[in-house]
């Protein structure tokens, strides 16, 4: 060990590197064009001008467990030490839009609280966010895939409404994560993907007149990345997304570009070892969003032309062989977001590889970006690497390899296309093979893992036990709801929205109605399943 | 006891909802390499995975067990009610160290947390799986 064997160097992604950069590598590189400054286009350096000068990024981390009572129990947790604002994450059963006693959950009663809490109706909304004052936090209110967003998004503007907070004071961004479903979770529980599409599109015009401050869906090249796409291929991943809601939006006719593209720019990435990657990564997709909304469909609006990025460190690259080591790889994973000029940003605990996170290592989490924004002085100056021969060659050479790739899956299909197909799947499918032939000849090194390996673990790590009642609970609440509620407004309001999922209607009013009356995620997933029909998943590998 | 001149049949299945693929096509992709020939079942409860097993002849189970503790429980509990003691069932995912002694328990024969190497799960399945010759 300590000699370098691998003759060949390259990115993660597999971009050949040289030994060292100059001029000559940067020769088209036109400042005006290609940089420009700060919060100016092409908004390569970052879409503010100030960034953290004025606005430090969002610590903004994943957080969930057990029943509501349990989730709301983390967000405080996170909150009082620090956090800056906060997610719900909910259970596979309500990311399906399942209620706790559909009979894909009773025979798994262990998925229900396991890395987040069902989240049933408007009651568990109320009992998860009591006592959190959601008019001044940053949120993201478990809208998490696409078949659940509607309904979720629609509990957390009615319990604003609940408490007399304006909608135009709600900030925030749901998720309904197209990736994370559909390429991270493909099942035959999901709805087929452009009925996905449509759900998605009718949250974007629901939201975009009403809640000035909400993003109403967040899309997430993370899950691309973690299911094994590199870093070209998950940038083109994620504007191939992008473009299918554009045109989707575009084709209804009822509004233009610069009405809605502000509530689509927000976007997610995975940052992970190849720390240089990461930094050129997010500094070409700024860059690219520009283009492609310019270019492709002559956005102007400044607002419209802002790619806002959140990042969370890659999970995948974590070890479950002396864990604690994957501190360290978070504090580097986020000093390359901290260098990228990221809007916010969460940092996986290091048990996440063992467990769902204890609050001890989510308190880490919190303590890394901390350290980095208090003390390393790293949000000092705005896109501080740029001008290096190596930066702007890379964040070059990233931005042709993720148009080519982009090419590759508009000639398939699309987006949509791709997904169907299963070709995103096969191409993720590769990614991760090849990614475990790499270790396993020794070719990528991970530390603890393929090299530097210790016999006995020199850290113990007690794995996290969610609470295991969350299910008697979350049960004991849902039989509770059915009793009180009043069923005469219930049944009137699913029926309005089958009527509505059935017609080119927009579905948001009639959640909006459903949710009110305390209708449960499951009577509106089946009404969506009923509807659209389910998912014919394609041969993933 | 190994198979020579057979191949092996193995299902692999999730046992939670959660679906998230990339450990189990990486672990079916490897032992297809190897020349076995894997069945992907998806998302299937206990008594879903027990069924598609023997309606499909299985030498081996791997279950994908996420927060799936109770359904490996009873998949075990199926096949021994059933009588059922010549396939190799095995286990793979995040599970912390503390719980591995628990599968063993249950009678599940090799378990492989993050981090395994794919030619140890090949080679565990082809020295331990039990279907004699035939």
């Amino acid at each position: 060990m300590g000699e370098q064997t691998n003759d060949s160097f390259q990115t993660e992604s597999g971009i050949p590197l040289k030994k060292v950069y100059g001029p000559e590598d940067i020769a088209d590189l036109n400042y005006e064009r290609d940089l420009g400054l700060p919060g100016e286009a092409p908004y390569t350096r970052g879409v503010y001008p100030n960034m953290y000068r004025e606005r430090l990024w969002r610590i903004f981390q994943l957080s969930g467990t057990g029943a509501a009572e349990d989730e709301r129990e983390r967000i405080k947790y996170l909150l009082a030490h620090g956090e800056t604002g906060f997610i719900m994450e909910s259970d596979m059963s309500s990311w399906l839009s399942y209620d706790v006693d559909h009979p894909e959950v009773l025979c798994r009663k262990g998925d229900v609280g396991f890395f987040g809490a069902p989240l049933n109706s408007l009651r568990d909304y109320e009992i998860a966010l009591e006592g959190i004052p959601i008019e001044k936090l940053y949120c993201h209110p478990s809208a998490i895939t696409p078949i659940q967003s509607p309904f979720a998004s629609a509990c957390y503007f009615t319990l604003a409404e609940k408490r007399g907070i304006p909608w135009s004071q709600l900030s925030g961004t749901g998720e309904a994560g197209m990736m994370l479903q559909y390429l991270g979770h493909p099942s035959k529980h999901l709805l087929p993907p452009l009925h996905a599409v449509r759900l998605n599109c009718d949250l974007i015009e629901f939201c975009i007149t009403r809640l000035p401050k909400w993003v109403p869906l967040s899309i997430e090249g993370y899950n691309s990345r973690e299911t094994g796409i590199n870093a070209y291929q998950e940038l083109a991943m994620l504007l191939a997304n992008a473009i299918a809601y554009i045109d989707t939006l575009l084709s209804r006719g009822r509004l233009g570009i610069d009405d809605f593209a502000h509530a689509i720019a927000g976007v997610s990435f995975a940052l992970g070892r190849d720390f240089f990657e990461n930094i050129v990564q997010v500094r070409a997709a700024r860059r690219m969003w520009y283009r492609l909304l310019t270019e492709r469909y002559g956005a102007q609006n400044p607002r419209s032309l802002r790619l806002r990025i959140h990042s969370l460190t890659r999970g995948s690259d974590w070890t479950y062989e002396q864990p604690l080591n994957n501190i360290i790889r978070g504090t580097y994973h986020a000093l390359s977001a901290a260098l990228a000029g990221v809007q916010s940003l969460g940092v996986s605990p290091y048990d996440e590889a063992l467990s769902t996170p204890s609050e001890g290592a989510h308190v880490l989490s919190l303590r890394t970006q901390q350290i980095l924004q208090f003390e390393s002085n790293v949000a000092s100056v705005v896109d501080p690497l740029a001008g290096s021969y190596y930066v702007e060659w890379l964040t070059n050479e990233i931005e042709k390899q993720a148009w080519d790739y982009l090419k590759k899956i508009e000639e398939r299909g699309g987006y949509v296309g791709v997904l169907d197909s299963g070709w995103a799947h096969r191409e993720a499918a590769k990614g991760a093979m090849d990614w475990e032939k790499k270790t396993a000849s020794g070719e990528a090194k991970v530390v603890g893992v393929n090299c530097f390996c210790m016999d006995e673990e020199p850290h113990i790590v007690s794995p996290f036990r969610p609470n295991p009642k969350a299910w008697e609970i979350s049960m004991a609440r849902l039989e509770q709801l059915r009793r009180e509620r009043d069923s005469r407004k219930v049944e009137p309001a699913l029926d309005e929205l089958r009527r509505v999922a059935e017609s080119e209607g927009n579905v948001m009013p009639a959640v909006m109605n459903v949710v009110k009356a305390y209708g449960t995620i499951g009577e509106v997933g089946e009404i969506w399943r009923e509807s659209f029909g389910t998912w014919n998943v394609p041969t993933l590998f | 006891m190994s198979v020579e001149g057979k191949r092996i049949k193995v299902l692999m299945a999730k046992a939670s909802l959660d679906g998230h693929w990339r450990g189990v096509a990486v672990v079916s992709t490897a032992l297809r390499d190897a020349g076995m020939e894997v069945i992907y079942g998806g998302e299937l409860g206990a008594s879903q995975i027990f069924q598609a097993a023997i309606q499909e002849d299985v030498d081996v189970i791997g279950i994908n067990i996420g927060a799936g503790y109770t359904v490996a429980q009873e998949v075990m509990q199926l096949l021994r009610e059933h009588g059922v003691n010549n396939i190799l069932v095995v286990a793979g995912g995040t599970i912390p160290p503390q719980d591995i002694p628990e599968f063993k328990q249950m009678g599940i024969a090799g378990v492989f947390p993050p981090g395994s190497k794919l030619d140890s799960i090949v080679k565990f399945i082809r020295e331990n799986v039990r279907t004699p010759l035939r």
